[in-house]
């Protein structure tokens, strides 16, 4: 197993069956989230429309690898997160975890295991920490949950082991979260998602809130920590440039669905999908000299309360025929490794 | 007016806040100009003081916070001199602001139509129903499809990039001579973005508008300003054309800010990074302030704030170190430069 550390407090083998060098470690079988939106009549409430945040998303992540997940805003891509890390109920569809369906019912025990190697760090490093809680108790209390038995001492010098590992000091571990800049706190959510060695961490635009020249201290931090504790990240971000940099592969999300989804060097030189091709062509390029032809999209992205029919992209699209509002293109390996749901892909 | 004056001139200002637990150096002596019709870029990270710069311009800066010295000096008149109803006719009518964030610039309770004739009302001198067909011919202009209906309705109505869209029309129907736009796309997805930085950079054409664009976004600066200038904790370290600061930036904190984004066009497994973080403006460090994270920063550097160094009429650093900097350039980019210096 991945996580020797803990192999003394860890009874349940539940991954028996799952093989790392062929089968995906996350696999997501078109999942799908609606969220009711109630209208409240005199006595009783009753669903009028469903919010279809995540739509038939079709995924998956291989061992040691980071998959970039992109999209705008209300695209889906935090709930898709939330659903793979067991935070919400998929409506439908599955997710599978090491070979494991993690919606199955299962016993408090399973749920646990799945639960401490699926771990997820958070957007906001302001409000994710809890004010009143000093970063030791902050970082400890996944092992309170996950390894009650553990002695207080081990619990104290795995803090101070993982807090050196991201890059704080021995001292910082007796402060509150509000003596910390941006940067630090973030590293804070770092090191309490991997305090417990998780197998994959689902990173929800954790670079997004801070100032650039912090940014890049955190990439590189990530970067090393995958190498150093064999990880596998899922890592969510609206900056292309963001995203480019961390994936080996990415999935371009719009309306709750998967638009494309291939290696990150085939996806910036050879782009398939329409959508794709607007998105890599909006971002202001930081070099005067580069002149941009640039697509500029009609509109907004449409409500997914009603998403359009067909090819949720068609009303926005430069290449939409008719078929686009008829019948929603499927996600199709256009080559090998690079998937796209598209009638009209670029070649 | 004199007509080779700049239209803004910023004259070694300094804005402090008054606060509980000190004195915070927000500004500590800014100086540029703007002149008519250019677009110019304020470049930095949060809390460098480039939304301080737009308040204290326009005087709109909270109740503890005071420009203490030097002149804003406006189509010849020092602003921070003015009278309160002065600065009034000022504000909207000569020099216009739009803020960064779409959702809370507009008031909610109110109908897009009122908010915006208000404004037009009370700055020109024209009757309702003339206010309201300039209101509309506004919105048109920046792609408000429908504006005669749309007009009439409430902001939550829009989306984002429609309300930032409605404050960029607000903001130009009273024809001012400078917009001040403080991070007016950072709130935006990139696709929506890319719409309002397209009608930013048509309407400042079209109007021959002077625009100060306060961002940190490095892609934005470079697409739509011709003049930049980089703020770092409070000072500007470096300022010259855009494309010059771009692609040879002198002072050691712009070098690094360009090494530490990600960049599309390369592929790099490691970021340069800049270590520490953005200074606190209370006890500020001495010297230059970016020396304890600067790799070039010896013991003069903690001792004497440089001073601006001018390499040209519009290029200035502030650095004492800036000509060691082309030591350590790469000979690929060295060449590039020397392109660039035959092509001006």
């Amino acid at each position: 197993m991945a996580s020797s550390v803990f192999e003394e407090y860890e009874t349940i083998d539940l991954f028996a069956s799952w093989d790392s060098k062929r089968q995906p470690v996350v696999q997501l079988n078109n999942l799908k989230k609606w969220f009711p939106v109630s209208q409240q009549s005199l006595l009783f409430s009753k669903v009028v429309a469903n919010i279809k945040a995540v739509d038939g998303v079709q995924l998956f992540v291989n061992k040691g690898e980071t998959l970039g997940l992109v999209g705008e805003s209300g695209c889906g891509k935090s709930t898709t997160a939330r659903v793979t890390v067991k935070l919400e109920e998929p409506t439908e569809g599955s997710v599978y975890f090491k070979g494991v369906d993690i919606f199955q019912p299962m016993k408090k025990e399973e749920e646990l295991v799945i639960k401490r190697q699926l771990q997820m760090v958070f957007q906001d490093p302001y409000s994710s920490l809890n004010p009143r809680k000093m970063v030791l108790d902050i970082i400890k209390e996944p092992y309170d949950i996950h390894f009650p038995d553990m002695l207080y001492e081990e619990k104290e010098s795995r803090v101070l082991e993982i807090l050196a590992k991201v890059g704080l000091e021995d001292y910082h571990a007796l402060r509150y979260p509000h003596e910390f800049s941006g940067g630090q706190r973030q590293r804070i959510g770092i090191a309490r998602a991997l305090a417990i060695h998780p197998e994959v961490v689902l990173l929800d635009e954790p670079v997004s809130a801070l100032d650039v020249s912090v940014q890049a201290q955190i990439l590189n931090l990530l970067h090393d920590l995958q190498k150093e504790l064999n990880l596998t990240f899922m890592f969510i971000a609206h900056d292309l440039s963001v995203i480019k940099h961390v994936s080996d592969r990415v999935a371009v999300m719009y309306l709750g669905k998967i638009m494309e989804l291939s290696p990150t060097g085939e996806l910036f030189r050879k782009t398939a999908h329409p959508y794709t091709v607007s998105l890599l062509s909006a971002i202001p390029r930081p070099d005067p000299r580069i002149k941009m032809d640039r697509i500029l999209l009609e509109g907004d992205v449409p409500s997914p309360i009603d998403p359009p029919p067909g090819c949720p992209f068609n009303p926005r699209c430069w290449k939409a025929q008719e078929i686009c509002s008829k019948k929603t293109p499927t996600l199709d390996e256009i080559r090998p490794g690079h998937y796209c749901a598209c009638f009209f892909p670029e070649i | 007016m004199n007509e080779k004056r700049p239209l803004l001139e910023i004259q070694d200002i300094y804005t402090q806040f008054f606060t509980e637990s000190g004195v915070v150096e927000a500004l500590d002596g800014v100086s540029f100009d703007v002149t008519a019709g250019e677009p110019v870029g304020i470049v930095g990270e949060s809390g460098c003081g480039k939304t301080v710069t737009g308040h204290s311009i326009l005087r709109i800066l909270p109740k503890n916070g005071k420009t203490v010295k030097g002149k804003i000096i406006y189509k010849g008149i020092n602003l921070l001199d003015l009278a309160h109803n002065q600065m009034r006719s000022i504000r909207g009518k000569e020099i216009a602001m739009i803020f960064q964030d779409p959702m809370t610039s507009l008031n909610p309770i109110f109908r897009v139509d009122d908010q915006m004739t208000e404004v037009i009302s009370l700055h020109r001198k024209v009757n309702k129903k003339e206010a309201l067909g300039i209101a509309i011919e506004m919105l048109e202009s920046v792609g408000i499809s429908d504006a005669e209906k749309r007009i009439h309705d409430y902001p939550h109505q829009f989306s984002g990039g429609m309300r930032q869209r409605i404050l960029i029309a607000r903001a130009l129907a009273l024809q001012p001579s400078l917009l001040i736009a403080d991070e007016p796309t950072t709130a935006l997805d990139v696709t929506i973005q890319a719409q309002v930085l397209e009608i930013i950079k048509e309407m400042q054409k079209k109007l021959g508008l002077a625009m100060m664009l306060i961002t940190h976004n490095l892609g934005v600066v470079a697409e739509i300003t011709k003049r930049v200038h980089i703020f770092y904790g409070g000072r500007v370290v470096e300022s010259g054309p855009t494309e010059d600061v771009f692609i040879n930036p002198q002072h050691p904190y712009t070098r690094a800010l360009f090494d530490s984004i990600p960049s599309l066009e390369k592929d790099k497994t490691r970021l340069d990074t800049i270590p520490g973080n953005v200074p606190r403006l209370i006890n500020p460090p001495k010297g230059c302030r970016f020396h304890p994270r600067c790799k070039y920063a010896t013991e003069i550097c903690s001792r004497e704030r440089p001073e601006d160094v001018w390499l040209g009429p519009k290029r200035r650093v502030a650095c004492h170190h800036y000509e060691e900097l082309d030591l350590d350039v790469d000979e690929e980019t060295m060449r590039e430069r020397v392109k660039i210096k035959e092509e001006v």
